[in-house]
């Protein structure tokens, strides 16, 4: 898999939960809610710890490409904290950009440490209403 | 209480290869086990094997991950092998981290965590990997009544529940004693590995299963792409019936040989064929293996010192064609030339072979390639291997020939360099002479256990039809098997000329 591939399949969760959030968490941002989602089960799978050091990792390969996430930490429980007090740029393309780079930035983690197969299995199960089927996607543009 | 009263333990299967006969059957359900090792030995990828063996949907398992291997890293490993199902993940296979919990808690939390997500999931199958960590940190903060009394709530817990739990910690053999994990245990699994100069050894031990008998001894095992594989000791024989002594006389492909041997090798007899090199060893277990194919006994040919088609190219010199048995399926030549190999292994690849082709013809050739085919500590274990292969095959009716190269001396006639004769059942010995100034071979019938054989001590030629046998013994000789004889001038009796050599084509 390929970082487009990463970047789509963030893409995506991000759409999706954009979709969702705009009736029940409006203040929220979707970056937001999808590294919320991905929290549980990687802190169960990983421990707080382990997913604590993937996120920052996340976060500093994000932040080279989207200065706009400087202001965004990692809590000690995993959570994401600033992204939602990104100010005026809340709605700006920037400020999506960056969401979307770190949830990218993520998955790109997860992908390249163990596999396609398991991340998506991991996504699916975090988002089993999501009917998406990125391999194929995948499949496709690496061809 | 009757025999039908007894409650019926049911074994499930470890998913490792050769596990199950060593386990007596299986894992016992619902036991509390130990896989114990230091690192590296390969306690992860065996409780990884048992898991995906074993989890279902309905009766998933639970892997416990504390202060080990990142959880993340082991699934980046442990999915490189081939029993590792990607599909089986979240559904019936769950990982859970508890890493936070053993720091930052006490005993009495990791067991709430651990009752909440069995109570939750209802497992089949429970690992906690590493248990030594939360041992470590129980006694560093509480008394080893509290980690007892932890670990006998964990035990009644998990098996309550219907669990089978398998605890994965680094230990080492000193902490058996006195350990209240091992007294609570019901299992005990013990993974050792060692280095001896330049080879890995594996090896595994059934120290204690409870209500099933295991067979005892060190295993050897293997780590493969397809996880462990284990040798059992016994090589799964340990309960089969030995086949009923057969009256069958086996040709060796050599009618003046044949009659030498009183009719041929007995059926399920041990054979070994000794001489120095170029004495034609070989040739005579190459015409036994191609004239049992000719009469319809399948046979296998082990060797260790060249190649199968060097081997089969080479039998094609004597007119014997072991291609075509090959194609048929009725001839397999297993070459085997690690030099890390276990007698075990290669047992069990020669006996997996055995019952692939339904051989009833081995041909080991030779034991001093075997030898050097095994990792050196075996080496010292040869002879007692030897014998439990020996006994092993002929068990099952399988007819073996072994060869072993002697060194030729002139001061003595040894039958082997292995002190090995008691574990054949018949020898044949070839041998140089130093005849009439030419370097001649005889051959003499040491000994057969089945009956009487021939004293006769015969030149034989390597010919281009193999070996050819003399219709008489060789006589006006003294000492012919110091290789040096002196020869009897008696009355009347006429000297034979020296006979050209005839070229072996």
């Amino acid at each position: 898999m390929t970082p487009t591939v990463s970047r789509d399949l963030a893409g995506h969760l991000l759409a999706y939960e954009a979709a969702a959030g705009k009736d029940s968490e409006p203040t929220e941002s979707a970056a937001f809610r999808v590294c919320e989602k991905l929290r549980q089960p990687l802190c169960s799978l990983a421990g707080v710890a382990g997913f604590r050091s993937l996120l920052s990792r996340a976060l500093a390969l994000a932040r080279a490409e989207a200065p706009s996430l400087s202001a965004v930490q990692v809590g000690a429980d995993g959570s994401l904290k600033g992204l939602d007090e990104l100010g005026p740029q809340r709605d700006t393309d920037k400020a999506m950009e960056g969401g979307a780079l770190l949830i990218a930035q993520l998955l790109g983690l997860l992908l390249l440490f163990i596999g396609e197969g398991i991340t998506l299995r991991l996504v699916q199960d975090v988002w089993p209403e999501s009917a998406f089927d990125d391999r194929d996607s995948g499949k496709e543009k690496r061809a | 209480m009757s025999r039908q009263d007894k409650v019926t333990i049911n074994q499930l299967p470890t998913g490792v290869p050769g596990l199950d006969e060593i386990l007596g059957g299986g894992l016992p359900e619902f036991s509390f086990n130990i896989i114990a090792g230091a690192p590296g030995s390969g306690k992860t990828t065996l409780a990884h094997q048992i898991v995906f063996a074993n989890a279902t949907p309905e009766r998933p398992a639970l892997y416990f991950t504390i202060l080990g291997e990142p959880a993340i890293k082991m699934l980046r490993y442990q999915q490189q092998y081939t029993f590792f199902d990607q599909a089986k993940l979240n559904n019936a296979v769950r990982f859970i981290n508890l890493s936070q919990i053993v720091l930052e808690q006490d005993l009495n939390a990791v067991l709430e965590e651990i009752a909440k997500e069995v109570e939750k999931a209802s497992p089949g199958i429970v690992v906690v990997d590493s248990f030594r960590t939360v041992v470590r940190k129980a006694l560093s903060g509480s008394n080893e009544l509290e980690l007892q009394s932890f670990i006998q709530r964990l035990a009644l817990l998990l098996t309550s529940w219907q669990a089978t739990t398998f605890l994965v910690g680094e230990y080492v053999e000193g902490e058996i004693r006195d350990n209240p994990v091992f007294t609570v245990s019901d299992g005990l699994l013990w993974l050792y590995q060692s280095s001896d100069r330049n080879s890995i050894l594996r090896k595994l031990q059934i120290v204690k299963l409870r209500g099933q008998g295991s067979v005892p001894g060190l295993h050897t095992f293997r780590i493969t792409n397809g996880g462990l594989q284990a040798f059992s000791r016994t090589l799964g024989l340990g309960g089969q019936q030995r086949k009923m002594a057969s009256t069958r006389r086996l040709s060796t492909g050599i009618p003046k040989l044949d009659a030498m041997l009183g009719g041929g090798i007995p059926e399920g007899d041990s054979v070994l064929v000794a001489g120095a090199s170029g004495t034609g060893k070989s040739v005579l277990a190459t015409q036994f293996i191609a004239e049992g194919i000719r009469q319809g006994d399948p046979g296998i040919v082990v060797v260790f010192e060249e190649r199968p088609q060097e081997y089969a190219g080479r039998a094609g010199n004597f007119g014997l064609d072991l291609e075509t048995p090959q194609h048929e399926r009725k001839l397999e030549i297993l070459y085997l030339r690690p030099l890390d190999l276990s007698v075990d292994e290669t047992m069990r690849e020669i006996l997996d072979a055995v019952r692939k082709i339904g051989a009833k013809r081995l041909v080991i050739d030779s034991l001093a390639g075997f030898e050097m085919a095994l990792a050196p500590s075996f080496r010292t274990e040869f002879r007692e291997s030897l014998y439990r292969m020996i006994t092993a095959l002929t068990g099952i009716g399988v007819t073996i020939l072994s060869t072993v190269e002697m060194d030729e001396s002139f001061t003595e006639f040894p039958f082997s360099t292995y002190s090995i004769s008691f574990l054949t059942d018949d020898i044949i010995r070839l041998r140089y002479v130093s005849i009439d100034g030419q370097l001649r071979k005889i051959l003499v019938v040491i000994k057969m256990r089945g009956g009487k054989h021939s004293n006769d001590i015969r030149e034989y030629e390597i010919t281009s039809a193999g070996m050819v046998v003399s219709d008489d013994r060789l006589t006006g000789y003294q000492g012919l098997i110091t290789g040096i004889p002196v020869r009897l001038n008696r009355p009347g009796q006429k000297e034979k000329p020296a006979r050209e050599p005839k070229p072996k084509s």
